[in-house]
């Protein structure tokens, strides 16, 4: 038996590539460290990809903080990190299936779904992606940079499509690969899932489309996304005048989580301030029960009230739909005791940050302590990031977490491995 | 073919007959078998849970306990009578100290509950029961995409964790007699007919939004499952017109009535004619 | 809210406080005890019971500060409110309420305090009587109309007599007979 060596330089596997699971990874390669990087969507960058700012600073979020040996590497963090780095196994597209042996010496069976594109051929050269809706791009920023196709939306041009590829990257027949392979370590960094709110009725999400939540908006506000950052009505593509958010939606609830997601505030403040500094004259509204916007992000809270950001203290009434795509929203207002009346063209909720869905079962299978649905630490009050014997956690899986956050955690982790490998 | 506990309550008998006689014919096309309750009577209304909670639970309890006499599920087409057993059930279900309190005076006239009974609203038994494709294998006049928009009533909606009903459970018998669903922001809203005995203005001012609501989203009949709401919804209309003269000529009928209709029925077999904003425009949407 | 005094003392143009040490405080636990009155300070003061209430706008107290109201002590301001009996039991406010707080059926409770106080609307006492006096609050003045759709002229089934026999020993009976 050489579990004992395996124990001790066994790679690791890091499930989920958002935030935590890339720092965690690009850390432990820097200690030479081998790491298993299992991302089940075809890009990594978790929920992260799709904001373009991020709180503290307020940097494209594309560009956060390299490390140790690549100070200040920006935009091509992901590229140069992730993709090239020797010690890094990048797997995108794929699920963690299976998972047995024993702490230290983990068997995991990896089922990765159809790649009908081959990341390493395709050049972006957009071909395919102006002949047939099956092509997209997920997001400017993805990596690894290639075009998805989802054969859901296969017309007869796909076949056609896949002969004149340029660099023959594209395979229709492409099927999905299974593999078992060792590790050491498993960090678990599964992340957050907004939740749509298609269930509460009072405000009309899934009914109305220019209902959105907060990280729908982000996608809008992205320079580089569809609408190239203009504020735009989902029903009509008319440009945005007005905006109302509204907060706690889904969370501090117990019909739906009883937690505070703790982010949101400063999520919609943070996007308040763009739409008002950098959208010109459209006017934004915030309805709220408790700001919290802890520790030192009472500047947005500030910053918003001095950018012109109206906060009404109180609930919503109605939405009411008009016939020109606007919606007519009553508020009360409990500070005034009144009920307020507006005219707005894009409503968006700051709903729930819930549990990665998947999580339930990865939680059972590694016998995970758990709270709300998301990962709680082996030991409350000495670790927060262990979560069982050579099981670790980091970032939203233990609750919602903004990016140094994340970062944090993720380092923590490292850490802690790296303390056990001496 | 499935037996039910009838329980009439006290409006629908002496107010909607026509609403107890739909109900009767459309049972009899799909084979249930609604049996009268024996020995029961008014179940006090929301009134009477205001003023006299333990003699509310009393009143119900005795209705459920004698239902369980021989078991079947209690069926009632009124929301009140429905809110009010169901309520009385669930409280009963989770308070043991007044189950005992009200099992010592049922116990007086040789009664026991057990809370084993089921309380149904008539409309969910034949959604449940019979099912949308069983419904929908037996229209023979299909209402033409006629816009109908549905007024649920609070007490079979509400409090969700008791009366334990989904709204979409009239969406979809609505839709199977051939008609369109309508879609309005107030759906969810009180016809108002529980604040008439204290403020009647009021009472008029939520029917009118409520209809207003309705109209202005393309809503050419009301369907109604509850005596009360109907009768709100209904007779408004006739004061809207007398003291405002606003008409909204919103026919208000009781589902029943409708599927009764689409099944094929006549229009006085379904006493179209006691409806008060006139019901026979319905006609012309018949098909077939 | 504020006591106010009866003497010819000049109006108070200051701070006008209620005084806390007046107000009940047992009324919080009493309605706590009372059915579904168990989440009452649950409340965290969000307001969405009265966003939710179809007409909030008609009252004076708010559903929010009357379940404020109740856990500050409030319970003669409470109970004697015409607001508890305008409530239309349609539990919107109830099925919102974001920490579970049973708001419409707490105000059913405060209606049977008010009812143990005798302080009922007279429209309210004339439902009770009619049940007392006739077991039901709709009796079949028709009957033609029923036997036009081939219904039996009198409800089968039907049975008056149990129900005046329950209320007259529960509070019906003795509110009603208080009123005679």
């Amino acid at each position: 038996m050489v579990e004992v060596n395996d124990t001790l330089s066994g790679p690791v596997l890091i499930i989920g590539a958002g935030v935590a699971g890339m720092t965690a990874a690009i850390e432990l390669a820097d200690s030479d460290i081998k790491t298993i990087l299992v991302e089940k969507k075809q890009t990594i960058g978790g929920n992260a990809l799709e904001l373009y700012k991020a709180f503290p600073t307020d940097d494209c979020f594309y560009c956060f903080e390299g490390s140790r040996f690549r100070p200040g590497i920006r935009k091509c963090f992901y590229r140069s990190a992730m993709l090239d780095n020797p010690n890094i196994d990048l797997r995108t597209n794929t699920r963690v299936d299976e998972i047995t042996g024993n702490p230290g010496n983990f068997k995991v069976k990896l089922t990765t779904g159809p790649m009908y594109v081959d990341p390493k051929r395709c050049i972006m050269c957009g071909l395919c992606l102006k002949r047939s809706g099956a092509f997209s791009l997920i997001s400017p920023q993805c990596q690894p940079q290639a075009v998805f196709y989802d054969p859901s939306l296969a017309e007869e041009s796909v076949k056609e499509i896949e002969k004149e590829c340029p660099t023959k990257a594209i395979n229709l027949n492409a099927q999905s690969t299974e593999e078992q392979v060792e590790v050491s370590d498993i960090i678990l960094a599964t992340g957050y899932t907004e939740m749509r709110p298609v269930n509460m009725d009072e405000y009309g999400y899934g009914k109305y489309p220019n209902v959105i939540t907060q990280l729908e908006l982000a996608r809008m506000l992205d320079p580089n996304g569809e609408s190239a950052g203009a504020l735009i009505r989902p029903s009509d593509g008319a440009p945005v005048k007005r905006v109302m958010m509204v907060q706690c939606v889904g969370s501090r609830d117990e019909n739906y989580n009883l937690y505070c997601s703790k982010i949101c505030c400063v999520f919609a403040l943070k996007h308040a301030n763009i739409i008002v500094n950098e959208r010109n004259g459209i006017k934004t509204t915030v309805v709220y029960m408790d700001i919290r916007t802890y520790d030192r992000h009472e500047r947005y809270y500030r910053e918003a009230r001095e950018s012109g950001v109206r906060f009404v203290r109180g609930r919503v009434h109605l939405v009411r739909p008009n016939p020109d795509g606007s919606l007519d929203i009553i508020v009360y207002d409990s500070l005034l005791d009144r009920y307020l009346s507006y005219n707005i063209d894009l409503f968006v909720l700051s709903t729930a940050l819930e549990p990665s869905e998947e999580d339930e079962t990865l939680q059972r299978t590694l016998g995970l302590n758990t709270s709300s649905g998301f990962v709680a630490p082996l030991d409350l009050a000495n670790d927060s990031v262990v979560a069982g014997d050579h099981v670790y956690v980091c970032g939203a899986a233990m609750g919602p977490a903004e990016v140094p956050e994340s970062v944090t955690q993720a380092r923590a982790v490292v850490s802690k491995i790296l303390q056990g490998r001496q | 073919m499935p037996i039910y506990n009838l329980y009439m309550g006290c409006s629908v008998p002496a107010n909607y007959p026509n609403y107890e006689a739909a109900m009767f014919k459309v049972a009899e096309t799909f084979d249930m078998t609604l049996e009268y309750m024996e020995d029961v009577g008014c179940c006090g209304s929301p009134n009477l849970r205001a003023i006299d909670f333990f003699g509310w639970l009393l009143v119900n309890a005795r209705t459920l306990a004698i239902a369980e006499k021989n078991g079947h599920d209690i069926v009632t087409p009124c929301n009140g009578c429905f809110g009010s057993l169901k309520d009385v059930l669930h409280h009963l279900q989770h308070d043991e100290e007044d189950l005992k309190r009200v099992n010592a005076e049922l116990k007086k006239s040789g009664l026991s509950l057990k809370c084993t009974i089921k309380v149904r609203h008539f409309v969910e038994a034949l959604y449940t029961d019979i099912g949308i494709e069983q419904i929908m294998s037996r229209i023979t006049r299909p209402l033409d995409g006629v816009g109908i928009a549905i007024h649920y009533g609070c007490h079979v909606l509400r409090p969700a964790d008791v009366t334990e009903f989904k709204p979409e459970i009239l969406d979809e018998l609505v839709r199977a007699t051939g008609a369109t669903v309508i879609d309005y922001p107030l759906w969810k809203q009180c016809c108002g007919a529980t604040v008439l005995p204290v403020n009647e203005a009021l009472a008029i001012r939520l029917a009118r939004d409520k209809l207003k609501s309705m109209k202005e989203h393309g809503a050419e009949f009301v369907t109604v499952v509850c005596p009360a709401c109907g009768n709100q919804l209904d007779l408004q209309q006739l004061g809207l017109k007398d003291s405002f003269g606003e008409e909204y000529n919103l026919p208000v009928l009781l589902y029943p009535q409708i599927l009764a209709l689409a099944l094929g029925m006549d229009e006085s077999e379904v006493g179209l004619e006691l409806n008060r904003v006139p019901a026979d425009p319905i006609l012309d949407h018949l098909s077939g | 809210m504020a006591e106010t005094k009866e003497s010819a003392e000049p109006p108070t143009i200051l701070v006008d406080p209620i005084d806390m040490s007046k107000l009940d405080q047992s009324f919080c636990n009493e309605i706590k005890s009372m059915p579904y009155g168990e989440e009452l300070v649950a409340c965290f003061a969000c307001t969405t019971c009265t966003a939710a209430c179809p007409i909030a706008n008609q009252w004076d107290y708010k559903p929010h500060q009357l379940i404020r109201m109740i856990i500050l002590g409030m319970r003669e301001e409470v109970l004697s409110s015409k607001e508890i009996w305008e409530c239309l039991t349609c539990f919107q406010c109830q099925e919102r309420c974001p920490q579970k707080v049973r708001v419409t059926d707490i105000f059913f409770d405060c209606k049977n305090l008010a009812a143990e106080e005798g302080k009922v609307p007279n429209s309210i006492v004339a439902l009770g009587k009619l049940l007392l006096e006739t077991g039901q609050l709709y009796e079949v003045t028709e009957d033609w109309q029923r036997e036009d759709l081939d219904l039996e002229p009198e409800v089968p089934g039907l049975a008056t007599e149990p129900l005046k026999e329950i209320l007259k020993t529960t509070r019906t009976g003795r509110l009603v007979g208080s009123d005679e």
